[in-house]
This record gives structure tokens, C-alpha cells and sequence, in this order.
């Protein structure tokens, strides 16, 4: 039980007043910019990066997964009194979690959303403690062609999952993969589409490319918007915060539920949440039509407890396969990554040896994160949707604001300033043009990767290629790759059958 | 497209549903560039195999090939013609589209599109009932870009880029501030002034006094 006595050191970490604050800090940032439509915690996380870096990174780091976890509590608050998902993991529960609030059951469901955001990120949190360090020393025996087959296996996965559609998403990866060729290569030193501007030597800051695609681009597709945007009709929450015996008991086995179907999603990269809620939320839904009660269509708990459970247990073992393997799954996942490596650390198996206090710290912090975050949004949900009072253009000024601030702070360059706005201008075109944007932060964080431990596999075999999927594990790696593409395709053109046939008999 | 309601709006009509080709324009561009940035490189001598030219070519090739695909794809799928309160087909308000996205992508997984690379023709009736996914209120507002705006907005950046070092950051990041509140649509310049130079003094104040970022002084150098 070496993990407990570990745990217990990183409670020890946090529990300084300090760190506490960066835990709250965190917690307050996530549910705002989660609350707030258009904002996520890849973006807050993205913006915090530079005007972070004199923090120390334990400080730093916990805020972050503050940050994180904040956004998952915060999203369905707007999107069960407003009918406007936060983030687009909020949109399956948003179906039930609205029709509730019409229903004047408001209260009841934050409260079945916050208790199931807690509970799913908790018990998979758990999980991550006992099985991160199994993960991390199976890891140790990677080589190259290993990573490799991660590598090819997280850009296909989230390509194809996350995008609306497989080709989209590709397009977005290679975007992503072209961004990453600039700058010297470190294997041979030749200068790669450099231009010979010695600022584009070390190649394009990860700092500069997540803001300018997270943040400059959804402000210029906002400004885009402009005009087009119709105000939606806040529901005010009235009534008890806390849910009836009753209530309980039939929400209880939907979070088990949830949390059951969003674990896996953390550790297969398919790119973040949406997947798990989405599934979840189906499941309830014909589980519930089996047995009399059934309040789907009308506002089930239900519909808001299991995908709730599902996003945070999902966001939980991301950051598990995150910490142990090195391996980002989501858009908010690869912005960590992209701070680990501004501490000069990387995440993977290593990472528990060599940085073991930041990462017990860090899991530690995930547990009082979750406590913290039930405290501020259990009661004062309501009071969180009167963020969405602030005028847009005030928040949006704002953060362009912090952008620039952040990119100028880092550098001290003008030349990265023009570049996240030629940066933001592109995250712009593909938000305009349906291109998904998490499959370029891919793409930018490990395509580097991809190709070094490409040629350092075909250096040591000499030219075999075979040397990419002799090892037992590439070739699994690769083999389950190929058998969940082929699921998806087959289960995507099922879905397009069904829908067709629907919509051929409307039913209510 | 013989199905489109009003044929024969010409060419302009044509391009203005298919401004979605700006993409695969960029990624031509992007492949021609890496391809001969690859032919040119200099690659230092005595480099193991695969050198660094493998992977760009790789690359480059990819983008030519994605050009061409999303280039097939924007012509296929044009966007509908009118969105909003729309008159193109009769009961599509906006609400109901948000309404019927959501219920559609209910039981499946979101990413299930019903609408892309189903039709090969494009035809605008199916376009028309399932609006493009990506979020219940992206669906319905999506498609009109409101140009001054945007222009407006990335006009403020330039300023603010290029006045920042001569003028310093309070200076230059007030104005930043003001300017994308104006084109956001603040109606208050006045009140705006105010607020935003409190926003880049305190910033100044929090970040470079406390923090000890690097900001430039500019004009303001002496003063503080």
C-alpha cells in the first residue's frame, strides 16, 4: 500500500495554507470560465500558463486541475437554467437538466449535477491512486516503436472522434503536425521552414499556439457572431439544494452508472468527455424506458446524473493517463501537457520517480478540489449563473487582453504577438469552417515526438519497418486502434441509418 | 445543384455558400510551402536515415491530399442559404433547430453527422432540416459572419501590436481593451475609457510589480 502512505504525503503538500488558495483559486476560475459559454478550462488553463510560470509548479499544478475540474462542475449550470451548455461535455446533460428547470425542479437538478461531477471524479480519482503507479512502471518498459503506436494511436483517436466528421478531424491533425515542422530539428539541427528568422529557431511556442487557437480564435468567432446571438431566458432556482431520500435512491445507481462508463473513456484516448457523457446518457435513458417512472422527455434526474458522473470520472483517468503514460486525450490534456513541459518535466512513467512530490501532490489536490467544488456549487449554483450577466464584450476584451498580456509576458517579443493573432486568425477559419481545434494541439504536443521516435525506430533496426510492430505491445496498441476505427465507422453509418429512418416517422 | 430554390444567382451566389474553400486554399498553400521548403533544406552532412526531410515530405503530401478532399467536401455540402428566422424553409426558427440538434444527438455519440458525406449531391432540403452540429447555439449562428466586426477586431490587435513597445503597456493594452469592447459592442466609449485603463493599470500593477513579468514602460517609463 505504498500509494496510501504517498497520498497521505500529498495531502501533507496541499494542506498548506498556500496551496489551499491555489486549490480555491482554481476551483473559482474552472466554474467560471465553465459556467460562461464559449470559455472552457483548456482556455483558462492555456491563458494561466504564461502568468503562471514564477509560481512554483506544485502551486501552479494544483490550480490547474482546479481549473480543470471546475470547468466539468460549472458547465451544467448554464446549461440546466439556460438551455446553453458551457462546454460541450454539459450537452447531454443539459437535455433532461433543462427540462427540468421548465419543470421548476432547477434546484434539484444542479444539485443531482454537482453530487454526480463529485462523485464520478472521486471514485475515478481513487482508481488513479491505486493503478497511476502500475500504469507508470509497465510504461518503463516503452521503447521508441512503443510510443510511437501511442502517439499514431491518440492522433487517429482524436481525430476521428472528436470532429464531426473523420476527415475534418484529420485535416485538423495535419494542420497541427505542419505547425510543429518549424524550428530547428533537434535529431540532425537542419533548420526546418524557418525562413532563416532566428525567432522561429526554437520553433513556435506551444504557448503561443494554444492561445492563439483557444482564446484569440473564439474571440474573433464571437466578434463574427455578433449580431446573430438571440439572449437566452435564464430560469431562476428556487427550493431546497439538497435531493429527497427518494430522489437519492434513484440517482445513486445512475452515478455508479456514469462513472462505470466514463472511467475507460480517461485511459483509451478518444478525446475528452463528450464520448462518455453522450453514452451514458443513452444508457439511462433506455434503462429508464424499461420500468415504469420513466420521466425522460420531462426532465429525468437521471439523464443528468449518469453523464455528469461520466465527464469528471473521464477527466479524471485522462489526467491518470496523462501523468503515467504521458499521453494527452483531450484538448484540456494536451494544454497540461504543454505546461509540464514549460516546467522543464514530462509527464510518463519518469515522472513518478522523478517529480513523485508534484504528482502526489497533484492527485491529492484532485480530491480536495472535488470537496471544494461540491462546497461553492452545491449552494451557490444560482448564484454562479448570474455570471452570465456580465456583458460579453467586457469578458471578451478581457481575455484578449490576458492573451496578448500572457504571450508579450513569456517572450518579451512583438514577433509572437503577430504570430498568435496569424495563429488566432487560423483557430478562427476552422471554428468558422467546422474544423475541430483539439486535433492541432495533438498534433503540435506529440508530433515531434512521433517523429523522433520514428527515426530513432528505423535507425536502430536499420531501415526494417518491421521494427515498428514487432513488439507485443505496439502491435497490440495498433491492433486495437484498427478495431475501434472500424467499430466507429461501422456504428457512425448505423447511427446515420437510424436517424434517417426517424426522421422519416417524427415521433414526439 | 439543380435542386436549389433560386438557380441561376450566378457565380457570386455560388461562392458565397462555398466561402468554406478558404481552408482547403490555406492547407495548398501550407503543402506547396513544406514541399519546397523540404526540396531546399539544408540537411547537414552525415545524418542517419530517415533524415529530417522524410517526415516534412510526409507531411506535405498529407496536406496536398486533405486540400483536395476538404476542398470536395466544402463543394458538396454548401452552406445553407439563409439561416436565422428562416424564410428558405418554413418552419425552421432558430429555436426549433437548437431543439432538434440536441434531440438528435441525444442517444448517439455526438460525433454522428447525420448530414455530412451523406448526400452526394448536396441537396439543399437535407441541409436545410440538420443544420451543421458543434453545439445547440453554434448550430443556428454559425454561418453568418459579421464582417465589420471581425475586421474591427483584428484591426484593434494590430494597433495595440504595433503601438505596445513605443507606448508602453497601459497605454497600449487600454486600448487593446477598449477597442475589442467597442467592436464587441459596447455602447458606452466614455465608461469604457475608464474601465479599461483600470484594467491595464492593475494588471501592470499585479503582474510586473507583483509577479515581476516583463512588461514595457513606453511613454510612461519615468512616471512609474
Amino acid at each position: 500500500m505504498n500509494q496510501l502512505s504517498n497520498l497521505g504525503d500529498g495531502f501533507l503538500t496541499v494542506l498548506t495554507p498556500m496551496n489551499l488558495l491555489w486549490v480555491f483559486v482554481g476551483a473559482l476560475l474552472g466554474t467560471a470560465v465553465g459556467v460562461l459559454p464559449g470559455l472552457g478550462s483548456a482556455m483558462a488553463v492555456a491563458l494561466l500558463l504564461p502568468v503562471t510560470f514564477s509560481l512554483d509548479p506544485i502551486g501552479a499544478f494544483i490550480m490547474f486541475a482546479g481549473v480543470l475540474f471546475g470547468g466539468l462542475f460549472g458547465d451544467s449550470i448554464s446549461g440546466i437554467l439556460m438551455n446553453t451548455p458551457g462546454n460541450s461535455t454539459a450537452i447531454a446533460s443539459t437535455i433532461e437538466g433543462h427540462k427540468m428547470a421548465q419543470d421548476g425542479r432547477a434546484a434539484q437538478a444542479l444539485a443531482t449535477s454537482a453530487i454526480a461531477s463529485f462523485f464520478g471524479g472521486t471514485v475515478a480519482a481513487i482508481l488513479v491512486v491505486f493503478f497511476a503507479p502500475s500504469l507508470a512502471r509497465l510504461a518503463t518498459h516503452f521503447g521508441p516503436a512503443e510510443y510511437l503506436a501511442l502517439a499514431v494511436f491518440a492522433f487517429v483517436a482524436i481525430s476521428a472522434v472528436v470532429g464531426e466528421s473523420i476527415l475534418r478531424g484529420l485535416t485538423s491533425l495535419v494542420i497541427g503536425l505542419a505547425i510543429a515542422l518549424v524550428g530547428i530539428d533537434g535529431m540532425s539541427g537542419a533548420s526546418r521552414f524557418t525562413g532563416g528568422m532566428p525567432e522561429l529557431f526554437d520553433g513556435i511556442n506551444i504557448v503561443v499556439i494554444t492561445v492563439g487557437l483557444l482564446a484569440l480564435g473564439e474571440v474573433i468567432a464571437v466578434a463574427a457572431r455578433r449580431g446573430t446571438k438571440e439572449e437566452a431566458k435564464l430560469i431562476t432556482s428556487a427550493g431546497r439544494l439538497w435531493l429527497s431520500r427518494k430522489e437519492f435512491r434513484l440517482a445513486l445507481p445512475a452515478w455508479v452508472r456514469g462513472t462505470t462508463i466514463g472511467v475507460p473513456f480517461g485511459i483509451i484516448p478518444v478525446g475528452g468527455s463528450e464520448v462518455p457523457t453522450f453514452l451514458a446518457y443513452g444508457t439511462e435513458r433506455r434503462l429508464a424506458a424499461r420500468k415504469p417512472g420513466n420521466m425522460f422527455g420531462r426532465g429525468d434526474g437521471r439523464g443528468v446524473a449518469g453523464p455528469e458522473a461520466a465527464g469528471n470520472a473521464t477527466a479524471s483517468t485522462a489526467m491518470g493517463a496523462l501523468l503515467a503514460l504521458g499521453l494527452p486525450t483531450s484538448a484540456t490534456a494536451a494544454v497540461l501537457l504543454a505546461a509540464f513541459r514549460q516546467y522543464g518535466l514530462q509527464p510518463g512513467p519518469l515522472l513518478f520517480e522523478r517529480a513523485s512530490e508534484l504528482v502526489w501532490a497533484l492527485l491529492a489536490s484532485f480530491f480536495i478540489g472535488m470537496v471544494v467544488l461540491l462546497i461553492l456549487n452545491l449552494p451557490f449554483a444560482p448564484l454562479w449563473a448570474k455570471l452570465l450577466k456580465v456583458p460579453r464584450h467586457y469578458l471578451y476584451a478581457g481575455i484578449t487582453v490576458f492573451a496578448m498580456l500572457g504571450i508579450y509576458a513569456t517572450s518579451s517579443k512583438v514577433f509572437d504577438l503577430v504570430l498568435v493573432l496569424a495563429i488566432g486568425l487560423l483557430g478562427f477559419g476552422m471554428r468558422r469552417y467546422g474544423l475541430p481545434v483539439a486535433p492541432v494541439l495533438i498534433g503540435v504536443i506529440l508530433g515531434p515526438l512521433a517523429e523522433t521516435e520514428f527515426r530513432r525506430t528505423m535507425a536502430v533496426s536499420e531501415g526494417d519497418p518491421f521494427a515498428l510492430v514487432s513488439s507485443p505491445i505496439s502491435a497490440t496498441l495498433y491492433i486495437v486502434l484498427a478495431l475501434g476505427v472500424t467499430g466507429l465507422l461501422v456504428q457512425r453509418s448505423r447511427a446515420r441509418k437510424k436517424e434517417e429512418s426517424r426522421l422519416m416517422t417524427p415521433v414526439a | 445543384m439543380t435542386t436549389e430554390p433560386a438557380p441561376g444567382r450566378g457565380q457570386s451566389e455560388f461562392l458565397a455558400r462555398r466561402t468554406g474553400l478558404v481552408m482547403p486554399a490555406l492547407l495548398l498553400v501550407a503543402g506547396i510551402v513544406l514541399a519546397i521548403g523540404t526540396f531546399t533544406m539544408d540537411v547537414p552532412s552525415g545524418v542517419a536515415s530517415p533524415g529530417p526531410q522524410m517526415f516534412p515530405a510526409f507531411i506535405s503530401v498529407a496536406c496536398l491530399v486533405f486540400a483536395v478532399l476538404l476542398a470536395v467536401d466544402v463543394l458538396r455540402n454548401p452552406e445553407p442559404e439563409q439561416v436565422g428566422t428562416g424564410a428558405a424553409t418554413g418552419d425552421r426558427t432558430t429555436e426549433r433547430t437548437a431543439e432538434t440538434t440536441e434531440s438528435i444527438r441525444g442517444p448517439v455519440a455526438p460525433a454522428a453527422t447525420p448530414d455530412r458525406d451523406t448526400t452526394a449531391t448536396g441537396e439543399l432540403p437535407a441541409t436545410g432540416e440538420l443544420p451543421a452540429t458543434g453545439g445547440a447555439d453554434e448550430a443556428a449562428t454559425r454561418i453568418r459572419s459579421n464582417r465589420p466586426a471581425v475586421l474591427g477586431l483584428v484591426g484593434t490587435v494590430i494597433v495595440f501590436i504595433a503601438l505596445l513597445v513605443p507606448l508602453g503597456w497601459i497605454i497600449a493594452g487600454a486600448l487593446l481593451f477598449w477597442g475589442v469592447a467597442r467592436t464587441l459592442g459596447s455602447r458606452r466609449p466614455v465608461f469604457d475609457i475608464f474601465v479599461a485603463v483600470a484594467m491595464s493599470s492593475s494588471i501592470q500593477l499585479a503582474f510586473s510589480a507583483g509577479l515581476g513579468l516583463n512588461l514595457p514602460p513606453g511613454i510612461l517609463a519615468g512616471v512609474f
